[in-house]
């Protein structure tokens, strides 16, 4: 692995432009394809951007009027062109995404009852996994959204899942900080990942549980992320990033990301260089984009710039980081109308990073 | 000789020595209540049925969000991940993080137009509990102390003001305000009774009857060197005691019904509430049960997800066993909070307080059932219909007790003080 200051000289990065937002994203994500940047908000609307047009990240007509309530995951297959999102309702659609417009191959209006949290592809773009709130996992095929296969055993809400790069397992986190390994095929769970210090019962409150996970490319390490709680009401905790050995399920790094006040990693990836990639979201106006470097007891990289960060995501070049923040100022009690006298929501910048000298394609 | 400035009895948690009471002591002992059950004879029950009205106020510390709960706005810009679910009265829905009382709907009447005034907890919390009247320079009583003043105990004799709270009891005299210590709160920390309720089996009756008369002679004699109301405070605590003696089976959870406790739930607030229903069916006037905890300016949504649910459990519970028992036509349900929440959403996934307009849960005595009164615009930001303040709200609850609030007034040592905002009215639309 590279050190520590050849990992800050590579890929250190700098923002060189902002998407303005007139609502609060949950997330985004590149298309393998790289051509576009794709994000969900608040309004359960399907927001497009077009990466590299004559102007970049020009904003495409949005999708509106599918989805309910939040739309939160978006994931890709690798090939064929196909885009899975899933909502706060329960709902999970396929489109093929390489058009104009995005068409609708298939949707499930009730395939959870409630909050899909978290939607994962398998490597071979075969199926799409999927949990939520209804404790269940699920598995879909990305060709028709034929369930094939129930993943059951999770006592509380399962917050994230992620395939391993190989295909042949699948795990889920849930709120009280259990990860469960599960042969893909056969459904049957085959293991477990002890993240119960990301987890708190506080008076009446659960509060974290896994939040995001991420394996790196060979799929030799799990990274698990949420924050480890301090107390409920107004949530505070440390943001906290987990690297398990996948194969013993051995908990190798606590990497923690920040102060109390900066509370939850809301997303995380594991770069090809062996370095993690998070986003931290606190209380308001607090935020970090950390790249840190498993063993080192600080991240190489911060920027405090972007607050309330909630979702990120590189270009399949490498070269490239999106990151979804917050406006400044979003708090306050009581009456806060603007100069026309409306009363206004947040929004949502999304910020595009440059990575300095990214030598190889990078995992997305 | 001058009057002692040191500290009153009513400023400390309970102690034995306040507790502990020859004729009570014997009583207990003799009866053997402690095993009785947390029931209170049917006779009893049945008379209370008939006349004596009752409040059960369920606190909910921190601001509740009216958008995650009665008034959900769902698919809007603010309205937030979740669900709008029917209820069992038809074209009302509430947030599906209310599954178990939307089954409850048509014992309830929510208000969806409340307008209050302050955005801050610390003033906040006692302006609402206070009923926010004209200032006229002096502490207004909350209500649950006025409740105490205006109607006194019931025919039980047990404590009119009892509050099951989270963390530490004690007696909360300053909830009384001007109308002085003794109308304060008797709370019990996380449902306990006070320390060694029960006279110690080494202790014989006799010998506590004569510990007794000795603490009364030494009362007496305090007496004459204090003001009549610090005396009169003390002597309040002592035969709240000497009642509570008698009713040891209260704080005795291991006698309720497994399946109650299943049902109301296992966590804080759901055995403060059903041990607020033992209460209420024990004949306490007034029992506040309150919750800490949800002031979620971060991580509103995945917070609520939990709260609500815990509290939907053990609030749906309550009003169903009340309405079962036949208790709602006399007991008056309260769920509220100091204020609402934003509608704006904030980086932290959280909501502000917000005031400008939020939701109150009712149910029971003097109520109509199953309504929404009032109504806030699409958005959920602001209120559509007429405004309510925590002044319309106290008079509605004084009329529900049968309380003509714009007749009764208080005594404050011959100043006469309305027991609520002078210029408000009843929420009509919600009085059966």
């Amino acid at each position: 692995m590279a050190t520590t200051e050849q990992l800050q000289a590579r890929y250190a990065p700098s923002e060189v432009h902002q998407i303005p937002m007139d609502r609060q994203l949950h997330c985004v994500r590149f298309s393998p394809c790289g051509k576009y940047l794709i994000g969900g908000d608040f309004d359960a609307k399907l927001r497009r951007f077009a990466v590299d047009g004559e102007e970049p990240f020009t904003e495409l007509p949005p999708v509106a009027g599918h989805h309910g309530g939040w739309l939160q995951p978006i994931e890709f297959t690798s090939e064929g062109g196909v885009m899975l999102t899933a909502d706060s309702w329960g709902r999970i659609s396929a489109w093929s995404y390489d058009e104009e417009t995005p068409q609708l191959k298939w949707t499930k209006e009730a395939a959870h009852d409630g909050w899909v949290r978290m939607l994962s592809i398998s490597p071979d773009g075969k199926h799409v996994a999927s949990c939520g709130i209804d404790k269940t996992v699920r598995l879909w095929s990305t060709a028709d959204g034929e369930l094939k296969q129930e993943f059951s055993g999770h006592q509380h809400d399962v917050l994230s899942v992620r395939f391993h790069p190989r295909g042949e397992f699948l795990v889920s986190g849930d709120l009280y900080g259990v990860i469960k390994k599960w042969d893909a095929a056969g459904g049957e769970c085959v293991g477990e990942f002890d993240a119960s210090t990301l987890f708190l019962y506080d008076r009446l409150q659960d509060i974290g549980g896994v939040w995001a996970m991420a394996f790196d490319k060979e799929g030799k390490t799990l990274a698990a992320a949420g924050t480890k709680p301090d107390h409920g009401g107004t949530v505070q905790g440390v943001p906290t990033t987990l690297l398990f050995e996948f194969e013993s399920g051995k908990l190798q790094h606590t990497l923690t990301m920040g102060a109390v006040k900066d509370c939850y990693v809301h997303d995380v990836l594991l770069h090809d260089d062996g370095f993690v990639v998070a986003v931290t979201s606190g209380t308001p106006g607090t935020g970090q984009l950390l790249l840190h470097k498993p063993g080192d007891e600080q991240p190489f990289f911060v920027s405090t710039k972007t607050a309330n960060c909630h979702s990120l995501s590189l270009h399949p070049d490498g070269k490239r980081l999106a990151v979804v923040s917050t406006n400044k100022g979003s708090n306050g009690n009581g009456r806060r109308l603007n100069k026309d006298g409306e009363y206004e929501g947040n929004n949502s910048p999304i910020h595009i990073f440059q990575l300095p000298a990214a030598e190889q394609p990078a995992a997305g | 000789m001058s009057q002692s400035r040191l500290c009153k009895p009513w400023e400390h948690s309970l102690s034995r020595r306040q507790l502990l009471g020859t004729a009570a002591g014997a009583a207990a002992g003799a009866l053997g209540l402690g095993a009785l059950g947390g029931l209170v004879q049917p006779a009893v029950a049945e008379e209370m049925k008939k006349k004596e009205k009752q409040v059960l106020f369920i606190w909910i510390d921190g601001g509740m969000s009216q958008l995650e709960s009665w008034d959900p706005k769902p698919g809007t810009q603010f309205g937030g991940p979740f669900r709008a679910i029917p209820t069992s009265v038809p074209g009302i829905h509430v947030s599906e993080l209310l599954p178990k009382s939307a089954k409850q709907m048509h014992h309830l009447a929510v208000v969806r137009s409340l307008c209050t005034q302050d955005n801050s907890h610390s003033a906040g919390v006692g302006r609402i509990q206070r009923g926010d009247p004209k200032n006229r320079g002096v502490t207004y009583p909350y209500f649950g102390s006025a409740v105490a003043n205006l109607m006194g105990p019931c025919s039980s004799k047990l404590p009119p003001y009892v509050w099951i709270k989270p963390g530490s009891g004690g007696f909360i005299h300053q909830d009384a305000g001007f109308l002085g210590p003794k109308y304060g709160a008797l709370a019990f920390g996380d449902g306990k009774p006070p320390e060694n309720l029960l006279r110690h089996e080494s202790v014989s009756a006799a010998d506590d009857a004569a510990r007794q008369r000795l603490r009364q002679a030494a009362n007496d004699r305090y007496a004459k060197l204090r003001r009549p109301t610090a005396n009169e405070a003390n002597s309040y605590v002592y035969e709240m005691a000497q009642t509570l003696m008698r009713r040891a089976d209260l704080f005795d959870s291991s006698q309720y019904d497994p399946r109650d406790v299943e049902r109301y739930g296992t966590h804080e607030l759901g055995r403060h509430m059903l041990q607020g229903l033992k209460m209420l069916e024990a004949g306490v006037r007034f029992v506040k049960v309150n919750s800490y905890g949800w002031d979620t300016h971060g991580d509103n949504f995945n917070g609520h997800l939990s709260l609500m649910t815990r509290f939907d459990q053990a609030f749906a519970a309550v009003v169903e066993d009340l309405a079962d028992r036949g208790m709602l036509d006399n007991v008056l349900v309260i769920a509220m909070s100091e204020f609402g929440r934003t509608p704006r959403i904030n980086g932290h996934v959280g909501r502000d307080h917000w005031p400008e307009a939020w939701s109150i849960a009712m149910a029971g005595a003097g109520l109509k059932k199953g309504l929404v009164e009032g109504a806030t615009n699409d958005q959920g930001t602001f209120v559509a219909t007429d405004e309510y303040d925590i002044g319309h709200v106290f008079h509605t609850w004084f009329r529900c007790l049968d309380i003509d609030a714009f007749d009764v007034e208080y005594d404050n040592g011959g100043q006469p003080l309305p027991i609520a905002h002078d210029d408000m009215k009843p929420i009509t639309n919600v009085l059966a």
